[in-house]
């Protein structure tokens, strides 16, 4: 494979601490996130992935420190804002509309995509149909990319756990992310959901270009996929790099051996 | 057309002209319960606001459509009030709270309804002759009042519309994927507000078209908010989430209400319309208690 | 013009002109992409098999070179297909779940320089055996997806090939269709590998010829027209997806169907409703199975009335279908059936158009094959192969049977040897099994007979009745067929006997061991009341004799029915002291019968069955779970059938 080739940093922490009452979640955290890599954020449990996550898209706001996107530093940010500005997510246990079909989960992920106003789009029945056959078009592409074809009209509630993630990272896909955050994508799969799963990862990264941000706990997966790891313990970063490097990093092979500091 | 088949036909249309109603008052609650998880207990005092408003505006002389227009409009900014001031605040808080803070909805609106306007009772005339409709009673026998046929054909397509407006294209998938999770769907950027603002603009609507019809049979007054009471048993029947089910709910509780008062009533010794429906409801708690249409709960494999 | 035009085109290629001449705006595939379907015309099919004919010649694809093709059914692999025969070439179709081990011995085997492969999974493999076969020059893949990084001198895309196809046509616009002209109908049109049970597998060599006039015959026989739609859903490694997607398509000019992913065929049929289906028995089990589940889930009401006229359709339906006499009441109750049953439920089948569907491959249950044609839809049986470019035997309108499989095949001969195998010669019989004459020589006599390798007759009807593989059948003393895992399968289907060794060839009457199911058994001896210490003693208790015996009787009632096989009515029996067992050596680890073995190990009690002995005492070896072994004991009483015609009259009945 070729040499592989990152832009500048599209999302920067820089010294981001959360604490909720007088736990502190994350600690002084700082590092960047470049352009079209996949970086996996991984750490023992409690070491606060998922509360990094959930700063970056809005669901907390951090306590202290900034965080920069696309250049701006930003202050208080919703999830929704955050989907508008092309943030999208996955998580660890499946939020996708149960009682809807794979069609129609995946286009609630076009919905930042639709100009007009969603009131307007029900009395102006002809524009909206456009609209409406546009945004049909957008998802059939990714119900080809990942495959899911066969399950387009079932309802998601009677999809098995590993169809309907890659129905989730359909969603996601769908609001064409600049930056994509999956929350355990593996979680729960078997040894060929795991291997079309990153297989998915990867393809989504090099023909879409998007950013991934991940968190996983196959140690494998990570290592074969990742351009670069981020590993937390306590909410404090310990080590960041390649893969290797990361694996050789006696702190690392502490925090996950249990050495108390 | 013997006359006994005929008066039998007779009843059923009759029930089935005012379920058709029934189905309407009962769709409000369904677009609020769907969207939220709410069970609206403030419909009937939005109906009796809706239909206050409505008439004093008549009253004042203003044309009938603007009157109209004018009431919708009332009802749509109360409808973005009640999501700003009541439901916003209140978000990701358990259902049980949002159904206290309705009720506490309900009666504000009733006193607040009586203390603009007043608490008289109005007559209103929308227009359209309660008589029989001549020409069916003189080929067939059986006689219909036109205005039981007008209000259904109103209730009917109001029904019709509502339902396709939330059933298909982007505002449907956007209400069912805020019914079905309302974290998950701010995740993918549905404006949630946005939703409810427009589902209780429609519950609204629904309950300006409801007040205004009973209105002219029974003149507004306070008693018109209890109409709300009648969409319970529709909603036992017809499953507190599905609009199919709404619509077919109320035709079956408006047609056997009917028939049961007719046939059963002498037997039993009359004025069971007024509980009948109940009683079906109460069977069909037993029987089949998520309604004819409600959702059963998937579970995964 | 010229005698091309009006001569009948005797190869695929030429026939290809034909059809864009006589109907080039009519469908010829139709894929579903992206959710939607889309429509090649003949015009657009041609254009796309000329571009990628010329594609290949650029990359010096020659007159005699092989074409691997791997891959689902898509439009673009049977252009491929059609393309390697316009330039002379033999498209070698591959089965798209084989390992790579499995492709590098048919890209060795067929010396195939080129490969054509649908997507990424398909190409990897083909990359795979690349270091064992290094004279593959080119792999071409339809779907581009995650195929970006690949080496673009080795790996290229369809879309690429065709444009390289198109400079090529501008450059020396006369070169296709010369190359079309030299072809005949003598030239190989396509080597299929069939994968048998044992051994290697062979490459089928069947010419364009072969393909053309079975298919031709074929479309007559069935009435096919050009307005008929297919699916073409199984391996188009297979024969049949070759003649029945390809062959006939090309000559009746029909359309055919590629579901958009293995996993949406019921789906894609739902929506095409095709009216020309193909599909084994495995399949219509599988749908009937689905169909089973779903009515077990639906409301009672559905369920009773599914039922109720079900029963309607076992009576009548077949019976309509057949147009047969059926009474008015009944006629009516079909009717209300398929407006509230047989209807709804072939639509959900994607069945509702069906004119024509077929089964073969393997023999298809008698209940599964009745519930189809009691819903009206006319499946029938026929009996085929891969070197005889599938047909051998068919079934016509009104004259379908389930156990059997109809009548020779328009041109096909049909002969039954001494030892009960079935021969056939017809003008679809294949050329050779490819660089394997010893093969060829084996099962292809020189006067053009092919043995099938299956044991059969044909009955008074003239239907064929195919009964087992000939190498399992034997012959009785009196000279008829002796087919013993036929009668053993009828025996076992009785829910006490577990397993059943039958005896008769070279025999003058047929004999049998059981087993008994020791679960079946004990279930009904509680319920009779019937008390017994172990296995060896509910063996040979008396009143299980009696089960038994009746289990036999009703396969001998079956057996006696069938002029041929009338001798094999079981005479005598043991029921043995001991499960056979695979530990022991007397099954295989799949629970198939090891003749050879049992006959060694109790060739005594096998005397005893063809003596006047009453009982028979037996020592055997058996080991036990734990892997010890130790010896059996037993006095078997061996027991005579009653009842049953003496042998002498049922020969002469016979005869």
């Amino acid at each position: 494979m070729s040499e592989r080739q990152f832009g500048d940093a599209v999302l920067s922490f820089d010294n981001v601490s959360i604490s909720f009452g007088a736990v502190a979640a994350l600690t002084g955290i700082s590092f960047d996130i470049y352009e079209h890599e996949i970086v996996a954020i991984i750490g023992p449990n409690g070491a606060g992935k998922t509360t990094a996550l959930n700063v970056i898209n809005g669901v907390y706001q951090p306590t202290d420190g900034t965080i920069t996107y696309k250049g701006e530093a930003r202050t208080r940010m919703r999830p929704y804002q955050a989907a508008a500005q092309g943030i999208a997510r996955t998580f660890q246990n499946v939020a996708l509309f149960k009682g809807m079909n794979t069609l129609d989960n995946i286009m609630t992920g076009r919905n930042l995509k639709m100009k007009s106003n969603l009131f307007l789009q029900g009395l102006y029945w002809g524009p909206a149909q456009r609209e409406e056959i546009e945004h049909r078009k957008a998802v059939e592409k990714i119900i080809d990319f990942l495959e899911i074809e066969s399950v387009r009209k079932t309802v998601v509630g009677r999809l098995p756990f590993g169809l309907q993630k890659r129905v989730e990272l359909g969603r996601a896909l769908a609001a064409e992310p600049e930056i994509l955050l999956l929350d355990e994508p593996m979680a729960g799969m078997n040894l060929e959901e795991k291997e079309d799963m990153c297989r998915f990862v990867l393809d989504v990264n090099d023909e879409l270009g998007t950013t991934i941000v991940l968190i996983e706990h196959d140690m494998s997966v990570v290592m074969d996929i990742s351009d670069r790891v981020i590993v937390l313990d306590y909410g404090r970063k310990i080590s960041e790099g390649t893969p290797e490097v990361v694996r050789a990093d006696q702190n690392v092979i502490d925090a996950y051996l249990g050495v108390t500091h | 057309m013997h006359p006994e088949l005929a008066f039998a036909i007779e009843v059923l249309i009759a029930g089935l002209l005012s379920g058709v109603m029934y189905s309407l008052v009962a769709l409000g609650f369904v677009l609020i319960f769907k969207a939220s998880g709410i069970f609206n207990f403030a419909q009937g005092a939005m109906v009796l606001f809706a239909a206050l408003t409505f008439v004093r505006i008549l009253e004042m002389g203003v044309n009938f459509w603007l009157a109209i227009a004018v009431a919708l409009a009332v009802m749509i900014v109360l409808a973005v009030v009640i999501e700003r001031v009541m439901l916003r605040p209140l978000i990701a808080q358990p259902v049980i709270i949002l159904f206290m803070a309705t009720i506490g909805l309900n009666y504000f609106l009733e006193g607040f309804a009586q203390a603009v306007w007043d608490a008289d009772v109005h007559g209103l005339d929308l227009g359209i002759p309660d008589v029989p409709w001549m020409s069916l009673l003189d080929s067939t026998n059986i006689l219909i009042s036109l205005f039981d046929v007008w209000s259904a054909v109103i209730c009917g397509v109001l029904v019709l519309v509502l339902a396709f407006f939330f059933q298909k294209g982007r505002i449907g998938r956007a209400l069912r994927a805020v019914a079905d999770d309302n974290q998950a769907a701010m995740s993918v950027g549905i404006p949630l507000q946005q939703i409810w603002a427009i589902v209780w603009a429609a519950a609204g609507l629904v309950a300006l078209v409801a007040g205004a019809l009973w209105g002219q049979r029974l003149g507004v007054q306070f008693s018109i908010s209890l109409v709300a009471l009648k969409a319970l048993p529709v909603l036992i029947l017809g499953g507190f989430n599905s609009i199919a089910g709404a619509i077919l709910g109320g035709l079956i509780i408006g047609a056997t209400e009917k028939l049961a008062e007719v046939y059963l009533g002498p037997i039993i010794g009359g004025g069971i319309e007024s509980w009948s429906a109940y009683f079906i409801a109460m069977l069909f708690l037993i029987f089949r208690p998520q309604g004819l249409f409600g959702e059963k709960i998937i579970e995964r494999v | 013009m010229t005698d091309r035009n009006q001569s009948v085109a005797d190869t695929f290629p030429k026939l290809l002109r034909e059809r864009v001449r006589t109907g080039g705006d009519r469908p010829a595939m139709r894929e579903k992409r992206y959710g939607i379907w889309q429509t090649w015309t003949w015009k657009d099919y041609e254009g796309v098999i000329r571009r990628f004919a010329h594609g290949l010649s650029d990359l010096g694809f020659k007159r005699g070179d092989k074409l691997t093709i791997i891959g689902d059914n898509r439009p673009r692999l049977y252009a491929a297909m059609a393309s390697a025969q316009c330039l002379g070439g033999i498209p070698v179709p591959a089965y798209q779940d084989s390992v790579a081990g499995e492709i590098q011995y048919l890209v060795e085997h067929s010396e195939a320089h080129f490969i054509v492969a649908e997507d990424q999974e398909q190409v990897d493999k083909a990359l795979e055996i690349r270091e064992q076969c290094p004279f593959v020059q080119a792999i071409i893949y339809d779907n581009p997806r995650g195929l970006r990084d690949y080496d673009p001198e080795l790996v290229l895309s369809f879309e690429a090939l065709e444009e390289r196809g198109r400079q090529l046509a501008e450059r020396d616009p006369g070169f296709l269709d010369q190359a079309i002209d030299e072809g005949s109908g003598a030239d190989t049109a396509v080597i299929l590998y069939t994968s048998g049970t044992t051994g290697t597998p062979k490459g089928v060599v069947l010419s364009h010829e072969n393909l053309l006039v079975t298919s031709r015959n074929a479309a007559e026989f069935d009435r096919i027209t050009p307005d008929t739609n297919s699916l073409a859903y199984l391996p188009m490694a297979w024969v049949g997806d070759n003649i029945f997607s390809f062959s006939e398509a090309f000559v009746a000019g029909f359309c055919v169907n590629c579901p958009e992913s293995g996993a949406t065929v019921m789906q894609d049929m739902r929506e095409i409703g095709p009216d020309f289906y193909f599909g084994p028995p495995r399949i219509f089990e599988n749908l009937l199975t689905m169909v089973m589940i779903r009515m077990e889930d639906a409301g009672w009401i559905k369920r009773k009335l599914f039922h109720y006229f079900m029963g309607v359709a076992r009576r009548a339906g077949g019976r309509i279908l057949d147009h047969q006499s059926v009474s008015l009441w009944d006629r009516l109750l079909y009717g209300v059936g398929e407006l509230l049953i047989f209807g709804p439920l072939k639509n959900t089948l994607g069945m509702s158009r069906i004119r024509v569907a077929y089964t073969a491959g393997e023999a298809i249950g008698p209940e599964l094959f009745d519930f189809y044609r009691s819903l009206g839809i006319n499946l029938k049986q026929l009996y085929g192969q891969t070197e005889a470019a599938v047909f051998v035997t068919m079934q016509l309108d009104g004259e379908v049977r389930s156990e059997t499989v109809g009548t020779a095949f328009t041109d096909v001969e049909l002969k039954i040897a001494e030892n009960s195998e079935v021969l056939y010669r017809s003008p679809g019989v294949f050329q050779e099994y490819y660089k394997n004459p010893e093969a060829t020589a084996e099962t292809k006599t020189p006067d053009g007979w092919v043995k099938t390798g299956d044991a059969g007759y044909v009955d008074e009807e003239g239907h064929l009745r195919i009964i087992d593989r000939a190498k399992d059948v034997g012959k009785m003393n009196d000279g008829s067929m002796f087919a013993p895992k036929y009668i053993e399968n009828k025996l076992k289907f009785y829910q006490y006997i577990k397993e059943a060794v039958t005896f008769g060839d070279q025999k003058d009457y047929a004999s049998a061991f059981i087993n008994i199911d020791l679960d079946a058994v004990s279930n009904w001896a509680e319920r009779n009341n019937i008390t017994y210490g172990g296995y060896q003693e509910i063996a040979s208790h008396d009143k299980v004799r009696g089960l038994i015996e009746d289990c036999i009787a009703k396969v001998n009632e079956d057996l006696a029915a069938d002029s041929h096989l009338r001798s094999s009515q079981i005479q005598r029996f043991i029921i043995l002291h001991k499960e056979l067992d695979a530990d022991d050596g007397e099954l295989t680890r799949t629970r198939k019968v090891r003749r050879r073995i049992i006959a060694e190990k109790y060739g005594t009690l096998i005397d005893a069955l063809y003596s006047d002995q009453q009982h028979v005492e037996v020592e055997s070896q058996v080991t036990f779970e734990d892997g010890s072994t130790g010896s059996l004991h037993a006095d078997l009483k061996i027991y005579d059938l009653p009842g049953l015609k003496p042998m002498h009259e049922s020969l002469a009945a016979a005869s």
